[in-house]
């Protein structure tokens, strides 16, 4: 409870830090920490050091600026093995429409992996690692105490599609004061692969020390935590130069 | 020193008849057709892939072929029983899955395909593979990818496929299964229809039948107690007006499976009896059965000829399934009855386990015809009238008077009732059982005397007469008396 009264005035702290700093603009400031982690491994807690992170994911908009300034990742030049036939496959032209304001508004999809930590690198950020990434988002929706209200999110998500990665209108803010970690898309993380779900989800045989192997789920902390199982899984089934249509990013900062 | 020869003459019986034993093992080792697989396969074709209960049709092909499978994933909203909707994860649109169908020896060339609107990683677990996974390492895939991998089907059977990718439990709860047939090359003896059934349980945060969408209820799917057990993927998908249909004297294959995720099936068709199955789907067969079981998981295939008219009720013979959650299909048989096999009804009457000529329910004392008895108003007589047909008469003539067409005949404007001169009183105190024509209807049944006083049959004919439109008027207590003493 305590910790929780401290998390809340960090939070505060981050939105005055984060308003009067031009430079991370848009960002807020994630106070460091820990998370209990969804792998069994040799801790029981991650660490987490402090980091800015972008309050919104990247959106069309954004990124088009991005593609403007550098043509090599724009659809037409964009090479192979950067970014599948997929890339940014729901824009109309080659060049994003800006006066489309609607879904210039709504997250950019359909990036690879190469194309995002590209994105970052021009914007003086970098894609956030895993551990940064399932702590921020861990936070609770604000204003709620119950931790079901975030499975009630991802769980909609999953079953119903009750948003749409079109959908422009921010869906909830957690506790960090960041908008949609869960919900609406998927978001890259720069380190993937590095705890993966085994391509057979159930193999539990002949996998190095920590990777995470899914239903076997005798490494899962929590094995009815499905909504975390199919995130893993869903990161596991991925490649570098891989586009989603429901997969996403934003960047974060080292403090 | 005798007993040490009584036991070396057992011991000698014991390798005899182990010697038997593995003779006659390597005679059915012998016999089991092994497939070459160095021998390569002649031509392709393409699979034709259908839906529950439809099964394709069976490769002709003399030789061995390459056989090409193109399944795709789709996420989707669909009905999982009448007003309750579940977004499904489905191979090819449907639950269950589409079935495939190829020979032993054949080479399969499996393409699987992730819809680029899904929002999940899939891939496929075929038990027909000899391989890692039964395909699922090597077909992982993101939304809008696609992955191909190639098998030899070497063993015969009828084997069930599901997703793989975590939480596995998840994926097969939402609707991702369905069968593979790997039949002899020379295939199976012809039968008239082959049908594709599925058991599988759905969790959903609702309670059967709970309108509106329904989401997955992991809580339940791990107490394992699911609110929907269904046939082919929804409630009544294969029943009623989707009933599989055939014609009397025709023989029926079914190829069932069971998808689970958590239930084994006691599978049972009310109306016949299996003459041959193929045990869990192998080459082990069985005959004369009444229910196989099924495993999550697993299969069986059953045959059985149709010898007479009805309709077949394939159910999940662990009841309350059956009854109360869904695991019901049917088969409505056509045709001209056998009454050489069965007969049908011959004779309904009642038990008289007394020898008396009419049974009678005796919910009251009979009041003795000396006592004299207080009228009631009409009022009065409505009112009690109403109760006491509701306890002795709605059951047969329904709360409105309207009866059951050809068994239970209507006292709404009844000409018969209307006819009668003691306006009906003799039938409740004596009962009544024959032929008699009741609004241009004839209805040939019993009905019990019932035991009531003169009062009380008093209030319910004056009840079914102003109520159900037979005339109006107010019944006495001594007009019963009078009849009840004419008698």
């Amino acid at each position: 409870m305590l910790f929780k009264k401290e998390l809340a005035f960090l939070v505060m702290l981050c939105f005055v830090v984060s308003s009067v700093s031009s430079q991370n603009k848009g960002m807020v400031l994630i106070p460091s920490g820990s998370y209990k982690p969804f792998i069994k491994g040799k801790v029981d807690e991650i660490q987490v050091d402090s980091f800015w992170i972008d309050e919104k994911s990247v959106t069309n908009a954004e990124f088009s600026t991005f593609v403007d300034a550098n043509p090599s990742w724009s659809r037409e030049e964009i090479k192979r093995l950067f970014a599948d036939e997929d890339y940014l496959s729901h824009w109309a032209t080659d060049l994003f429409n800006q006066d489309s304001f609607l879904i210039g508004n709504a997250p950019v999809v359909n990036v690879s992996w190469f194309a995002a930590k590209a994105y970052c690198e021009w914007q003086g950020k970098r894609l956030p690692m895993l551990s940064e990434w399932e702590y921020a988002a861990s936070a609770l929706p604000q204003g709620s105490v119950d931790s079901s209200s975030l499975q009630e999110i991802i769980a909609n998500w999953y079953s119903r599609r009750t948003l749409s990665e079109n959908d422009t209108v921010p869906h909830y803010k957690n506790e960090f004061g960041i908008w949609d970690m869960h919900g609406k898309i998927w978001e890259w993380v720069y380190d993937f692969n590095s705890v993966q779900s085994n391509e057979d989800s159930r193999n539990m045989e002949e996998t190095p020390e920590g990777l995470f192997c899914g239903s076997a789920s005798l490494n899962a902390s929590d094995a009815s935590d499905y909504s975390t199982f199919i995130r893993f899984a869903f990161r596991g089934s991925l490649k570098g130069h891989f586009t989603v249509r429901k997969l996403g990013f934003r960047c974060v900062k080292t403090k | 020193m005798k007993s040490f020869i009584a036991n070396f003459e057992i011991y000698i019986a014991l390798i005899l008849l182990t010697g038997i034993g593995l003779l006659s093992s390597c005679v059915t080792d012998a016999e089991k057709y092994t497939v070459d697989y160095n021998k390569e396969v002649t031509g392709e074709i393409r699979a034709t892939l259908t839906d529950a209960p439809l099964v394709p049709p069976r490769i002709e092909a003399k030789h061995n072929t390459k056989v090409i499978v193109e399944l795709e994933i789709i996420e989707k909203t669909m009905r999982l029983a009448d007003g309750v909707d579940y977004t499904f994860w489905t191979f090819g649109g449907k639950v269950p899955g589409k079935f495939i169908r190829v020979r032993q020896g054949d080479l399969v060339e499996f393409h699987l395909h992730n819809h680029p609107d899904n929002m999940l990683p899939h891939n496929i677990d075929l038990h027909a593979v000899t391989g890692p996974g039964g395909g699922a390492e090597a077909s992982l895939i993101a939304p809008g990818k696609s992955a191909q991998f190639s098998f030899r089907a070497l063993n015969q059977g009828l084997y069930v496929y599901h997703c793989a990718t975590a939480p596995v439990g998840m994926h097969i709860a939402n609707g991702m299964y369905g069968l593979i047939l790997v039949e002899p090359l020379e295939g199976f003896p012809p039968v008239d229809h082959e049908f594709y059934v599925m058991q599988s349980e759905f969790y959903t945060t609702g309670r059967f039948g709970e309108k509106g969408h329904q989401d997955f209820d992991m809580q339940k799917a791990l107490d394992e107690r699911p609110d929907y057990v269904v046939m082919n993927g929804a409630v009544g998908a294969s029943s009623g007006e989707n009933a599989m249909k055939v014609k009397v004297g025709e023989t029926v294959r079914l190829y069932m499976g069971n998808g689970g995720p958590n239930l084994v099936s006691s599978f049972h068709v009310i109306g016949e009896i299996f003459d041959k199955v193929y045990v869990e789907g192998g080459t082990l067969t069985n005959h004369d059965l009444q229910t196989t079981l099924v495993p999550a998981g697993g299969s069986a295939i059953a045959e059985f000829k149709c010898e007479v008219p009805g309709t077949l009720h394939l159910v999940d013979h662990s009841i309350f399934r059956a009854f109360n959650k869904g695991a019901l299909a049917q088969i409505k048989v056509v045709g001209d009855e056998n009454h050489k096999v069965f007969t049908g009804k011959e004779k309904e009457e009642v038990y008289l386990p007394e020898g008396s000529s009419i049974q009678s329910i005796s919910s009251g004392k009979q009041t003795s015809s000396d006592e004299v008895i207080e009228e009631k108003t009409l009022e009065e007589r409505l009112a009690a009238g109403k109760i006491l047909y509701n306890q002795n008469c709605m059951a047969c003539h329904m709360e409105l008077g309207t009866g059951i067409a050809g068994t239970f005949p209507p006292l709404v404007n009844s000409d018969y009732l209307q006819a009668l001169p003691d306006k009906g009183i003799s039938v409740i105190l004596n009962g009544l059982q024959g032929e008699i024509l009741v609004n241009g209807e004839k209805f040939n049944n019993i009905m019990p005397a019932v035991s009531l006083n003169d009062d009380q049959v008093a209030s319910i004919l004056t009840y079914i007469h102003n109520n159900f439109d037979n005339g109006d008027g107010l019944i006495k207590a001594a007009e019963v008396k009078e009849w009840r003493n004419k008698k």
